[in-house]
């Protein structure tokens, strides 16, 4: 974020816990984590962020805040819920959470169909002779916690725990960074999380796609859980040819909007940053693990009169390698 | 002339007197616009929806209604009528017989209290007569000016000198049975005739038994279709009952010369078509049935939806004119019989009967045109030429509308402003002499303290009857910010507004809150009552506590109040966070441009140069005239170079006019005002700046490639390939026309409007010149509408055959003979031919895909340019400073792109005769950090205020191009569509935002137990 804003962690930390003032630069924070990868102290800046944040009145939402009035107003209602109206294997120990993505089909008049993210996810994941239960959860509540509406993430996080352990699955998958993240270290439950690309890495998907692809590290599939190989080796399992962008795995860069926040004219500049470095490996299609990178990203590449012209396609990695399966 | 006098006289407030009156008033003339009725509206506030986009017709109209009413330049004068017209062209004395209308105008304020006390029930003319009204009255809801009028003829108290309840319960002493006729005289240099039609008296027809009470006329029928008819919305039988089987029958008071009304009425196919299609969608089991002798579709739009009722809503037209209505003796049942093709008589039942009356000539628009001294034609419409359809035989008169000849919505609203412009032409050097500027005090600094004042109004018992006023004021005292509240009988009587400016004085109040009526009438009136105390009126709210509230709980006292206590509250909490907003002055430019050089470009360009204005004229093609090089002849037998010679030459002598030939418009930026364009020809390549643009491109005739053999063979030849054969006499024995050659079919599923009226002049003209050749005219439905019925009548009796054939049996060609089923005979023709000529329909030409994205407007279906409003503003576009005339809008005759040229003209004389343009002060504006250039905003703004504009954006180590959402202040109307499709919220609307709307839901929170 220093790269197109004046921001400075030092400063807000001193001013935070030394001078008690506060400042209004914690929000411009993408909580990416690049800085805590290169810190020589170990300074976990997000961790800073996400604590500082809580009880403040953000109000730095995009999208009118809808998605946050969706989840406050979720964690409030008892039959209401963020997924699909399937319930799948109800017997199954595993648990597919397709998160929020009906929510963005609902709210984003983009050229990108969210649901089919779940639909790849469940046509690979009966690939693998999984046949998962789908989990009828409410919002994980990732943007919430970073907003600093730790209240809502609460009272959703003990809903959805109740759902999870009631429910008897053993593990859970989640195809979405967001919701990887955030199940795994801001909730504390008793059954495995785990990404789809984790299951998928050894998987012999029965492809040889050839298709040139560049791989965008969502920063909560990467920084955040470790997660650099995984995603990179079921595309070349595919068969697919992988080149890495300049900024790749644990130096790569943000898309440039964070839980629903930042998006302007600066935040922009991350996104044309990532969008050109892209273009720069000539790869047909961008795959990336997160709906918001997803989202974030396509809205730039599609607007009305763009003064730049990006040629490749922009997919999750589930509906890219759904799609190979498809065409062979 | 020698004096002149900047006021025009507009006789008539329908749709046409309102538009004349709206255009010349904004052009810096004073308007005195004369409406015999109680209020303006015309025959149009009687209509429940329009053809063919069926828009409600009252919704369109009423804002057109409360604009007149505010316009500072607009006398209105209702219950009155002129009584004499003296003088000469620029300086005429009107004289007007003002009725008594025994209520104070000053006074009334409409409540309606003396309606319920009135016991004198009238047949409501509104209605058509079905139900009733009392003796004092208002025409209709939304009727202006909103003052009631006692009908002297019914009224006991004039009458027999008792009762007198009204003045009893008048709470404002408005009842004045004192009142006496009176007269006045106007000077005014310029008179605008538009007294509109009467429908045609169906009763003198007796033999369609208009007497029973099961056969209404269309316009009956239209006010049973109308929610705010005498059965809300429902078709209803005499027993109340509601029919299942409905006939119209087209054509009675038209096209039947033996009762001396032998012109078409130009309306009524579409009329019947679209009454049977809502009342089909109100009871979607109906069976509706027209009964016509041709569907005449022929306006833009119109065959579209013709073939929509036909073929999807299932409406059944049958080609047959019933000769009158049977009614059953003994049962009364209703029931018609009617000719089927080639196929005998057939008798049917049907539960209710429409008669589709025509459009007549009124009796006192024939006094009018006595007084006025203006010409009449054989028909009894007022007399115009087909080159200047909007002038009368004196000069200084002009006329528009339908007292002109039959026409429907949006050509009266053309000719209503091209008349304005005649007007405006004559009287240029006036502008602005006869209207004054209101003088305001000086706005007051508002400080931070919010101090709001809250007056609730009872509006007689409309509100207080309900709602328990007193209560609503105790509370809203206990409001954060409100300082002040209280009660007032009528708050816009004009001592109540009185009353609220001293409020304001004396208890410093810097927000007001009126707990009223609906803001759409009276918003302007209060912030009015602002300005005048010195507060900016964006510092206003209106709260509606009558529409929304104690008009909707009548039997819910308590909730009632507890209602109009959140109203109240939510209107304190929006009031209290508004801030001051002003309005911006904008120099432009105000020249104006005018793309196409045919006899529309050519009108618009010398009626907007004959006012004062520099116009550019450019033309794509070396010469100047258009369509009318290729036709030779107009329908009343001119060459059409009669016509277009003179005009030529005054374009191209006139000070004010600089033309371009060969020349085209490559390039354009800007918006109203401000425009820049790029002009490249052969020998031009020149930058222009101007003000506003006027599209007058023009269309062409189709060249029928594949129809009917043309191109096959020599001798089948287009209409406008004909006209000039004809000068050198044509050699063929047998000639035979078809219609709708390559049009109303599936590419071009339009009908073209002209072709019937072109073929009928030529058909004559062959017949004329050699008797005994043979004419024939293949045709599907003839549409000569309006007055040029009369051509096809002379056509007939001069011995031209007309076969009709249909889409699905077309004439077959080969080089010598046409073979066609006449479907009246039902046997097959086969005609030698010497000659074949296609009426091919206009298409448009190749560069309207080019402008329409440079001018941001809209082509329809058929890539003609698509108006703002189908009905009500026929020559403009939604893009403002753009304007739109003649066959580039729809194929149409000569008279008709005059008459659009000039209402363009008018239009866009509307904006160059102003000084400056104005701002609203609740625009939307962009936050230029927060915008990410996405162009949402672009597509969902209906005006095209917001632009993305190129910029560089520096970050502390990233510099990228991107582009940024402008929005231009003089086009944004406020309407706030962009502010919530912007993702960042970067847009704010001044006057709705984000911690306004917040304000208003959680005080509307609050209320929540």
């Amino acid at each position: 974020m220093r790269r197109v804003v004046k921001t400075s962690p030092r400063n807000n930390i001193y001013q935070e816990n030394v001078y008690r003032t506060g400042t209004n630069d914690i929000w411009n924070c993408l909580t990416c984590n690049l800085c805590y990868d290169g810190c020589p102290q170990g300074v976990n800046y997000s961790e800073f962020i996400k604590e500082v944040r809580d009880k403040m009145d953000s109000s730095h939402e995009v999208h009118k805040g809808v998605f946050t009035t969706l989840s406050e107003l979720m964690s409030e209602l008892n039959e209401s819920r963020t997924s699909l109206n399937e319930t799948g294997n109800a017997d199954s120990k595993i648990g597919y959470y397709p998160g929020c993505l009906d929510f963005h089909d609902m709210f984003f008049n983009l050229d990108v169909d969210f649901k089919s993210i779940a639909d790849s996810s469940l046509k690979l994941l009966e690939h693998l002779d999984m046949n998962p239960r789908i989990m009828q959860m409410k919002c994980c509540g990732h943007d919430q916690l970073w907003q600093g509406d730790k209240e809502t993430f609460d009272k959703l996080k003990e809903q959805n725990t109740n759902l999870i352990k009631d429910s008897g699955i053993e593990t859970l998958v989640t195809s979405c960074a967001e919701c990887y993240r955030t199940l795994s270290q801001d909730y504390d439950l008793p059954v495995e999380v785990v990404h789809i690309s984790q299951l998928l890495k050894d998987a012999d998907l029965g492809v040889d796609s050839g298709v040139k692809v560049t791989y965008h590290d969502a920063c909560r599939l990467g920084r955040h859980m470790g997660e650099y190989d995984a995603p990179r080796n079921v595309l070349t399992g595919a068969g697919a040819e992988v080149t890495e962008m300049q900024h790749n795995k644990s130096e790569s860069w943000c898309c440039g909007v964070s839980s629903m926040m930042n998006c302007d004219d600066k935040s922009k500049a991350l996104r044309k940053a990532r969008l050109d470095e892209a273009k720069a490996t000539s790869a047909e299609v961008l795959i990336t693990t997160c709906p918001k990178c997803l989202a974030h990203l396509t809205c730039m590449k599609d607007e009305q009169e763009s003064t730049e012209q990006y040629d490749y396609d922009i997919k999750d990695l589930t509906v890219f390698l759904a799609e190979q399966m498809g065409e062979k | 002339m020698s004096k002149l006098v900047g006021a025009v006289a507009v006789a008539g407030g329908g749709v046409a007197g309102i538009q004349s009156a709206i255009d010349l008033a904004s052009s810096g003339l004073k308007v005195y616009l004369i409406e015999k009725g109680t209020s303006i509206g015309g025959k149009m506030a009687q209509l429940d929806k329009t053809f063919p986009t069926l828009d409600c017709s009252m919704c369109t109209l009423s804002p057109k209604l409360a604009e007149v009413a505010r316009h500072p330049n607009i006398e209105l004068l209702t219950y009155s009528e002129i009584v004499g017209i003296e003088g000469e062209a620029g300086d005429f004395t009107v004289k007007v017989k003002k009725k008594a209308r025994y209520v104070d105008p000053e006074k009334c304020t409409a409540c309606e209290l003396c309606i319920s006390k009135c016991p004198v029930k009238v047949p409501d003319e509104y209605n058509e007569g079905q139900g009733v009204r009392k003796a004092i009255y208002l025409a209709f809801p939304q009727a202006v000016p909103r003052v009631f009028t006692i009908d002297a003829e019914h009224c006991i108290y004039l009458t027999k000198g008792k009762c007198g309840n009204c003045a009893k319960v008048c709470e404002n002493d408005a009842i004045n049975y004192e009142d006496r006729d009176e007269e006045v005289e106007l000077n005014v240099g310029s008179v605008i005739l538009s007294p509109g039609f009467t429908p045609f008296d169906a009763s003198q027809l007796e033999q369609f038994r208009l007497d029973h009470p099961n056969v209404i006329t269309s316009l009956q029928f239209e006010r049973q279709l109308s929610s705010s008819g005498p059965f809300e919305g429902h078709v209803t039988l005499a027993d109340g009952s509601h029919p299942k089987r409905i006939a119209w029958i087209q054509c009675v008071g038209s096209r039947s010369p033996e009762i001396g009304r032998a012109n078409c009425s130009s309306v009524c196919c579409m009329y019947a078509t679209k009454e049977a299609m809502v009342a089909m969608e109100h009871d979607p089991g109906l069976e509706t049935t027209i009964f016509n002798i041709d569907v005449r579709a022929f306006g833009k739009g119109f065959e579209e939806f013709y073939q929509k009722a036909k073929n999807e809503k299932g409406i059944r037209f049958i080609r047959s004119r019933p000769s009158g209505v049977e009614v059953d003796p003994l049962t009364n049942q209703l029931s018609l019989k009617y000719e089927v093709e080639a196929n005998g008589i057939n008798q049917e039942e049907f539960d209710m009967v429409v008669l589709s009356i025509g459009l007549s000539p009124s009796e006192s628009s024939q006094q009018l045109a006595e007084i006025s001294n203006v010409e009449l034609d054989d028909l009894g419409f007022i007399k115009t030429e087909i080159d200047s359809p909007m002038e009368t035989s004196r000069p200084g008169i002009f006329v528009c509308g339908a007292v002109q000849a039959p026409k429907d919505i949006p050509d009266t609203v053309a000719d209503a402003s091209g008349a304005a412009s005649k007007a405006s032409s004559l009287l240029a050097s006036e502008r602005g002499t006869l209207i004054t500027d209101k003088e305001n005090p000086p706005e007051k600094a508002i400080g931070d303290e919010v101090r709001t004042g809250v007056v609730v109004c009872r509006c007689g018992i409309n509100i207080g009857s309900i709602v328990d006023v007193p209560a609503v004021v105790e509370y809203a005292k206990t409001l954060p910010g409100v300082v002040f509240a209280k009660e007032e009988v009528y708050a816009c009587s004009s001592d109540s507004l009185a009353g609220i400016s001293d409020l304001i004085k004396e208890h410093d109040l810097n927000r007001v809150v009126v707990a009223s009526c609906t803001p759409r009438t009276h918003e302007p009136l209060f912030q009015d009552t602002l300005i005048e105390a010195g507060l900016n009126p964006y510092l206003f709210e209106l709260a509606n506590i009558r529409e929304h509230c104690s008009w909707v709980h009548q039997n819910e006292k308590e909730k009632a109040t507890r209602k109009a206590r959140d109203i109240v509250r939510m209107s304190t909490a929006r009031v209290n966070l508004t801030q001051p907003l002003y309005t911006e002055k904008i120099q432009f430019d105000n020249d104006a441009l005018v793309l196409g050089g045919g006899i529309a470009g050519m009108t618009a360009a010398l009626d907007i140069a004959d006012k004062g204005f520099h116009v550019t004229l450019v033309e794509k093609e070396p010469e100047l005239g258009g369509l009318l090089r290729t036709y030779t002849r107009l329908q009343d037998g001119r060459r059409t170079s009669e016509v277009i010679e003179p005009l030529i030459q005054r374009v191209e002598s006139h000070d004010n006019i600089t033309v371009f030939k060969d020349t085209e418009l490559i390039e354009l930026e800007g918006s109203m005002g401000n425009f820049n364009g790029h002009l490249k020809g052969d020998n031009v390549d020149e930058e222009i700046g101007f003000g506003v643009a006027v599209i007058a491109t023009g269309a062409n005739e189709l060249i029928p490639d594949g129809y009917f053999s043309y191109g096959e063979y020599p001798n089948i030849v287009t209409q406008s390939q004909l006209e000039p054969m004809m000068d050198t006499g044509v050699d063929a024995k047998t000639v035979v026309f078809i219609q709708c050659a390559g049009g109303r079919n599936d590419e071009r599923p339009y009908c073209s409007r002209a072709c019937c009226t072109v073929a009928m002049k030529n058909a004559i003209l062959l017949k004329e010149s050699d008797p005994d050749r043979n004419v024939y005219v293949l045709y599907r439905d003839v549409r000569t509408f309006g007055k040029w019925e009369e051509l096809y009548t002379r056509a007939r009796e001069l011995g031209v055959v007309f076969m009709r054939y249909t889409d699905t049996l077309e004439p077959e060609v080969t080089d010598r003979t046409v073979s066609v089923i006449d479907h009246l005979l039902g046997v097959n023709f086969e005609i030698n031919y010497d000659l074949l000529v296609l009426s091919a329909p206009m298409v448009t030409p190749d560069t309207n895909e080019i402008l329409a994205p440079l001018f941001k407007v809209p082509l329809d279906a058929n890539r003609f340019f698509l108006e703002a409003h189908i009905k009500l503003k026929p020559v403009e576009f939604a893009t403002d400073g753009v304007f739109l005339c003649g066959t580039a809008q729809a194929p149409k005759l000569v008279d008709e792109a005059v008459s659009q040229a000039s209402a363009a003209a008018s239009r866009a004389c509307t904006i160059l005769t102003r000084d400056y343009l104005e701002t609203i002060g609740n625009v939307s504006v962009v936050d230029p950090e927060l915008c990410i250039g996405c162009g949402r905003c672009t597509l969902v703004c209906p005006f095209n205020a917001p632009e993305l504009k190129e910029i560089v954006v520096e970050t502390e180590e990233i510099i990228y191009t991107t582009k940024k959402s402008e929005i231009n202040p003089t086009i944004c109307k406020g309407c706030g569509s962009c502010a919530p499709e912007c993702p960042t919220s970067a847009i704010t609307p001044r006057h709705f935002t984000g911690p306004q709307i917040m304000a208003v839901i959680k005080a509307y929170g609050e209320g929540i137990q």
